[in-house]
Parts: structure tokens; C-alpha cells; sequence
């Protein structure tokens, strides 16, 4: 046991190795009860992918259903927007399904009863090009919960012959490096693709010793094992919350090659851009 | 190793941060921007406002405040923490003419609340303040001054900054832009801080408060019509300037 500098008493970590035996005998003592309740929470963290007509669920992967070529994934509300001005106004999306799930992150407390506006991840593909799909993903997927959407998106034998495109952001104070935070230019881009990738990336590669996290890096990760050519271009950014100069630092990914035939009307998409921050201003007086 | 050292703000870490004042320092990127101009004959600060909420009373959102008659401040960073600072400047203001019976100098009260600030850098069981603030005005002497501060408690004399959001973008913009001979014209000083915040302002000339000071005259806040009357100035200048340059190359 240790005192901290408030005085609060915590537990020191313990290299004796008496704590693993507690530890099995703490699991043997677990009641029905204990397990009804894992089992539960194991229910409501399911992570379900709907179709969207019927609103059922899909009996195998989404990529083994619907075959892809092209497959780009928006994680995170600034990578969902760029997406979202720059991407969807040219050429007509059509909606697939989409995969609802709950965490501890997620702002509604019901897990059973998600309404289909609140459909978190919803997937769609280009209706002149039905091989071309996007997943836009505003809501956090927890550790647990990688592996299942991984599995219900992708399937445990996905085909190597498509090629995925991951748009994220993390703050800047993650990106590690000798210089001070304050003189970086934030935001900005970096990438980081698997080994089968073999187009050049419209950035600078990740330095060392920086790492992906979440749900991007399960993707990437899932990609290299695969050999699915895949690149992520990460941005980093001072700003969280949708904000118009960290949506439109993505812009250079707009002439890679699997954006570059999908994308039109620019200008316009400035315009639906200055939309999407007044419709989407969250009212807080914390700051100003 | 930042996670053992974050808690207090009395702490240390190995290698020299307070990483209870850095933070702060983030806490103030989450502000809007605020820059502040300092001519030869005007000082102006101008700020990004906030969209104000449907039933929400504007003029109880103000980025730009008056210490007193002869000097104001702008802040980014956390309302309430602008509040109480912007607080106990007024009331130090008022003390110091009651006392000395002189008014205060703008480096006097940009001292003040940066000595507040440190205290709480310092202090056990406080946070420090998670504004920055940029403070113009003019002395007796009839100079202008612009001074920022920021949550450790640090105070510089500048000619011209930005806080908030985008700080750097805007403080690139006017170091580009920055010239001693054009700040002796107001209108020149005026229409700088205009750019400036049109290069991060999310929709335009709408979302701009502007206020400057004048030698021996008291703070005048622009109107929304008198904003936008510079804001279509600065266009039409922009798009001569760009003919000429399209009638250059061709």
C-alpha cells in the first residue's frame, strides 16, 4: 500500500505472485449471479450490422455479401464531414446497412432500442460503381469490440483484391516528437500503410515512435495480416470537435488514386462544408 | 510519464514541465481567436465571436471587455475563468485611481493579472486560469501598448498577436502582413485585424467583433453593419489585386 500526495491509499503493484492465486480464487467464487450479469453485458455490447431495408441482420460479413474493390473508412466526426462535403456530393451513395453497438462512450443509455437515426456506423456504396463503398463511423468502438466489427465488416476470409482507404484524427498533444507541440503546423497529415500498399501516400509517412490507436489502427492491423493493401492518413489536430480548418487538412488524400475519380464539385463542397459546422454546433458555453 | 506528474499542479515532473499549466494552455486553443493590432495612433483587437444559441442573449457573450476607460482586454479560453480575472482587474483598476489617484498604465494591470495567474501555478489544490489575454490601451504618455498573457503567468508587450484557435495561422498572416509604415494609418490597422480573423473565421464577416481605442478617446465597439462595410472594402481590394496580377502574367 502506498500514500499518495493526497493522501489517498492505493495499492501498490505486487511482484510476490501471491496476487495471482487470489486472483483464481476469486474466480471460483463467482456466482450464477456473477455470470448472468457477464452474460448480459456481453449481449449489450454485441455489435450488430443491419441491413437497411429490412433492418435485420446480416448472416455473413458485409464484404463477403457485396463484393468491393474500393473501401473507405471515416473514423471520427472531422474524417466523417470531409467525407461527407468532398466525397458523397459527387455521384449518388446509396445506403447498405449499418452496425449499431453500445459502450460506455456512447451518449444514449439504451442499448436495445437504438434508433435507426442513431446509427453510429452506417455503410454505403456508390450506385454507378457498386463495388466502391464507404464506411462513415462517428462513435467510438471499444477494445472489445475491434475484433467483432472487424469480423462482421470484413468476414474471417476477406478477398485481397480491394483496397481500403482509413481517414481519422488524434490530438496533437499524441503525436510524439523532439520539437515543441507549439511550432508544429496543426493540423497536419501523416500516413501509414500496410506492406502490399504500394501507391505513394499524398503525405509524409508516420514517424517513429508514433502509433495508431482504436478502431484505425484494428483496421490496419487486419489489413497487414490479410495483405490487403491499405493506408491511413491520419491527421493531427489542436481541434476535436468538427472544425472547418481540420476537415479541409484532409484535402491532399483528394489526389490519391482511389479518391481522385470519385471526386467533382469542389467548390461545393465548401459550401455543404459551412452547412454541416452551423447545423452541427453543439451550444457550450465553456469556452469562448 | 506525463500520467504521474499531471495531478498537481505543486509537481514537477523530471523533466521540468507543469503539465497542469500546459494543459491550460490547450484549455485556451479551445477558445475562439482573438487578435490584437497596435498602430501608431490606434490599438484594435478583434475577435472571432461565437455563434450565439437561437434564445440566447448576445450581449451577454463578450469575448472583449473594458478594464477601464482607457483600457480593455480580450480573452480565449474558459468563460468563467474570464470572468473572475476580468473581475478582480476592474476592482484592482478602480483601487489603484482611488489610491495613487492616477489611472493605471496598460503595463501596470497586464502585470496584475499576470502575477493572478501565476499564483495559481503555484498554488496547492488550485488549477491556473485557462485564459490568455490580449490588453490594449494607451497610457498617460499617449503610447499605444498591446500585452498578452497566458496561463503561466508570463506577460509580453507585442505589436501584434492572436490567441485562440488557429493562433498560429492568424500570427503567421500578420507577421507576413505587419509593416510600421502602414500602421500609421488607422484604417490600415483596422482592416489587418479584419484579414486576419477572415483567414480562420468560419462564416465570414458575420461572425467579427471588432473595438478599438483611440489616443485620448474612450473604447469604441464596431457595429455589425460598420464590420461588414470593411469587410466588403477588403473584398473589393482583394479582387483588384487580383486583376493586376492576372493582367501581369498575361
Amino acid at each position: 500500500m502506498a500514500a499518495t500526495f493526497f493522501g489517498e491509499v492505493v495499492k501498490a503493484p505486487c511482484r510476490a505472485g501471491t496476487e495471482e492465486e487470489e486472483e483464481e480464487e476469486e474466480a471460483e467464487r463467482e456466482t450464477p449471479e456473477d455470470r448472468e450479469v457477464r452474460r448480459q453485458l456481453v449481449r449489450k455490447r454485441e455489435v450488430r450490422l443491419l441491413r437497411r431495408q429490412t433492418k435485420t441482420s446480416l448472416e455473413v460479413s458485409l464484404l463477403e455479401k457485396y463484393p468491393c474493390s474500393k473501401f473507405i473508412i471515416a473514423i471520427g466526426n472531422n474524417a466523417v464531414a470531409f467525407l461527407s462535403s468532398f466525397v458523397m456530393n459527387s455521384g449518388i451513395w446509396e445506403e447498405v446497412g449499418c452496425a449499431k453497438l453500445w459502450n460506455e462512450w456512447c451518449r444514449t443509455t439504451d442499448a436495445v432500442s437504438l434508433s435507426p437515426t442513431e446509427a453510429f456506423c452506417v455503410f454505403y456504396h456508390l450506385k454507378s460503381n457498386p463495388s466502391v463503398f464507404l464506411c462513415q463511423c462517428s462513435c467510438y468502438v471499444a477494445e472489445d469490440q475491434q475484433y467483432q466489427w472487424l469480423e462482421k465488416v470484413f468476414g474471417s476470409c476477406p478477398k485481397k483484391n480491394m483496397q481500403v482507404t482509413i481517414l481519422t484524427c488524434r490530438h496533437i498533444t499524441d503525436y510524439k516528437t523532439s520539437e515543441s507541440t507549439c511550432s508544429l503546423p496543426s493540423p497536419f497529415l501523416r500516413a501509414l500503410k500496410t506492406q502490399n500498399f504500394k501507391d505513394p501516400a499524398c503525405c509524409s509517412l508516420l514517424e517513429q515512435p508514433n502509433i495508431v490507436h482504436d478502431l484505425p489502427a484494428a483496421v490496419l492491423s487486419y489489413c497487414q495480416v490479410w495483405r490487403i493493401p491499405a493506408i491511413l492518413y491520419l491527421c493531427y489536430t489542436d481541434v476535436m470537435k468538427l472544425d472547418p480548418i481540420t476537415v479541409e487538412a484532409f484535402k491532399p488524400v483528394l489526389s490519391s488514386r482511389s479518391l481522385k475519380c470519385l471526386v467533382k464539385n469542389i467548390p461545393q463542397s465548401t459550401e455543404i462544408l459551412k452547412k454541416l459546422m452551423t447545423t452541427n454546433e453543439i451550444q457550450s458555453n465553456i469556452y469562448t | 510519464m506525463a500520467s504521474r506528474y499531471d495531478r498537481a499542479i505543486t509537481v514537477f515532473s523530471p523533466d521540468g514541465h507543469l503539465f497542469q499549466v500546459e494543459y491550460a494552455q490547450e484549455a485556451v486553443k479551445k477558445g475562439s481567436t482573438a487578435v490584437g493590432i497596435r498602430g501608431t495612433d490606434i490599438v484594435v483587437l478583434g475577435v472571432e465571436k461565437k455563434s450565439v444559441a437561437k434564445l440566447q442573449d448576445e450581449r451577454t457573450v463578450r469575448k472583449i471587455c473594458a478594464l477601464d476607460d482607457h483600457v480593455c482586454m480580450a480573452f480565449a479560453g474558459l468563460t468563467a475563468d474570464a470572468r473572475v480575472v476580468i473581475n478582480r482587474a476592474r476592482v484592482e483598476c478602480q483601487s489603484h485611481k482611488l489610491t495613487v489617484e492616477d489611472p493605471v498604465t496598460v503595463e501596470y494591470i497586464t502585470r496584475f493579472i499576470a502575477t493572478l495567474k501565476q499564483k495559481y501555478t503555484q498554488s496547492n489544490g488550485r488549477r491556473p486560469f485557462g485564459i490568455s489575454a490580449l490588453i490594449v490601451g494607451f497610457d498617460d504618455d499617449g503610447i499605444p501598448r498591446l500585452y498578452q498573457t497566458d496561463p503561466s503567468g508570463t506577460y509580453h508587450a507585442w505589436k501584434a498577436n492572436a490567441i485562440g484557435r488557429s493562433a498560429k495561422t492568424v500570427r503567421e498572416f500578420l507577421e507576413k502582413n505587419y509593416t510600421e509604415d502602414a500602421m500609421a494609418d488607422d484604417s490600415e490597422a483596422i482592416k489587418l485585424a479584419i484579414r486576419a480573423l477572415l483567414e480562420v473565421a468560419q462564416s465570414g464577416g458575420k461572425n467579427i467583433e471588432l473595438a478599438i481605442i483611440r489616443r485620448n478617446q474612450p473604447l469604441k465597439m464596431f457595429s455589425a453593419k460598420e464590420i461588414e462595410l470593411q469587410v466588403t472594402e477588403i473584398e473589393k481590394e482583394k479582387e483588384e489585386a487580383e486583376k493586376k496580377k492576372s493582367k501581369k502574367t498575361v
